[in-house]
């Protein structure tokens, strides 16, 4: 990340400082205006389901479906760890009904416990999991298409399928290819 | 399909009344982690945004989407859908407003439009996944990681464009 964002950051840089100088602040300004924006959108998703979230917590649910998904999560992510899986758990399955939102703070605080086993490998695979987006269904995408009158604003739910599947397995194949080759 | 997100609400509650947990405090609680969690966020956000901004701001998105644009149709992706797959990865609500412009311009039906809601609804925002998720860690080497997502996530947009032609 820090290779990346000085790269950008600095040949941006140069191109604004030789093409316009004086807009440089107020777009520094205006990208920081959209972080607190973003970062307000952000809470409203996490109060929501974070609020659940304890809920189910608290009332053993989520530790009853880790439970269910635990021999799966175990050959997976190679973790043994009882609150790393339920995070996991739960990551997953929000993943697969669309919650993307859902699924963000459990995939944090997943990585947090894995971070305590010192298992890199499974917090790797998780984002490479996570990144190439497993959801079944894009309600997002759907919503915008019925709000600009598509006919059948659902016809692309197969088309997504096939491709966030494609995604997913290529990108965890790859993962684990070049895990084996450079360690 | 509407109903997955009540039903997965009233399970939750109806459940943690059966175990007698103290639901309003509970709730409080969540929030309160989720409060938290958002201010660890907000440094990277900004950091991240002010790339973002400057990025396109310079000019050299544009110059870039040019560069690759004759590129990306040889490989059947779409002139039109060049930016949006520069911007994916980067940011989602830069693509969302994108992906929004192009089903305005283009009309939801049209092939371009729904080959550019495939390829938004099959990939995610790769840099700011990995700001998120590592944020604070002391996990290093993620550049094989991103590289493969990377590669996936561009493999399967030229699918997605290619099966848009057939479905």
């Amino acid at each position: 990340m820090n290779v990346i964002f000085t790269a950008v950051f600095l040949s941006s840089l140069l191109a604004i400082a030789i093409c316009a100088p004086d807009r440089l602040l107020s777009s520094l300004l205006g990208g920081a205006e959209n972080s607190v924006k973003m970062a307000i959108t952000l809470f409203c998703i996490y109060a929501v389901w974070m609020g659940l979230s304890k809920l189910a917590e608290k009332s053993g649910l989520s530790k009853g479906m880790a439970r269910g998904l635990k021999p799966l999560s175990k050959r997976i992510f190679k973790t043994g760890g009882a609150a790393a899986n339920e995070a996991l758990a739960m990551n997953i399955s929000c993943n697969l009904l669309g919650l993307g939102g859902a699924a963000t703070p459990y995939a944090v605080k997943a990585i947090g416990e894995l971070e305590k086993e010192g298992n890199s490998y499974a917090q790797k695979l998780l984002f490479v999991i996570n990144a190439t987006s497993i959801q079944i269904l894009p309600t997002t995408v759907i919503a915008l298409r019925a709000s600009a009158g598509s006919v059948s604003p659902s016809d692309i739910f197969l088309p997504s399928l096939l491709c966030t599947a494609v995604s997913t397995f290529l990108a965890v194949l790859l993962f684990v290819i070049g895990n084996k080759l450079w360690r | 399909m509407a109903l997955i997100v009540p039903v997965i609400f009233i399970i939750v509650f109806a459940f943690a009344v059966i175990k007698k947990v103290n639901v309003y405090e509970c709730f409080t609680d969540g929030i309160k982690e989720a409060f938290n969690f958002t201010v660890s966020l907000l440094p990277c956000l900004a950091a991240v945004f002010m790339m973002c901004a400057l990025f396109e701001e310079s000019g050299l998105s544009d110059l870039l989407t040019r560069f690759l644009s004759p590129a990306f149709a040889f490989l059947g992706i779409p002139e039109e859908l060049t930016k949006l797959v520069l911007i994916k990865p980067f940011s989602g609500s830069g693509s969302l407003a994108y992906l929004n412009e192009i089903i305005t311009m283009y009309g939801a039906d049209s092939y371009i439009a729904r080959c550019a809601c495939v390829c938004f609804g099959s990939s995610e925002t790769v840099f700011y996944i990995s700001a998120v998720y590592f944020a604070g860690l002391k996990v290093k080497k993620l550049a094989v990681p991103i590289i493969c997502v990377l590669a996936a996530t561009f493999v399967s947009t030229v699918i997605a464009c290619l099966v848009c032609r057939i479905m």
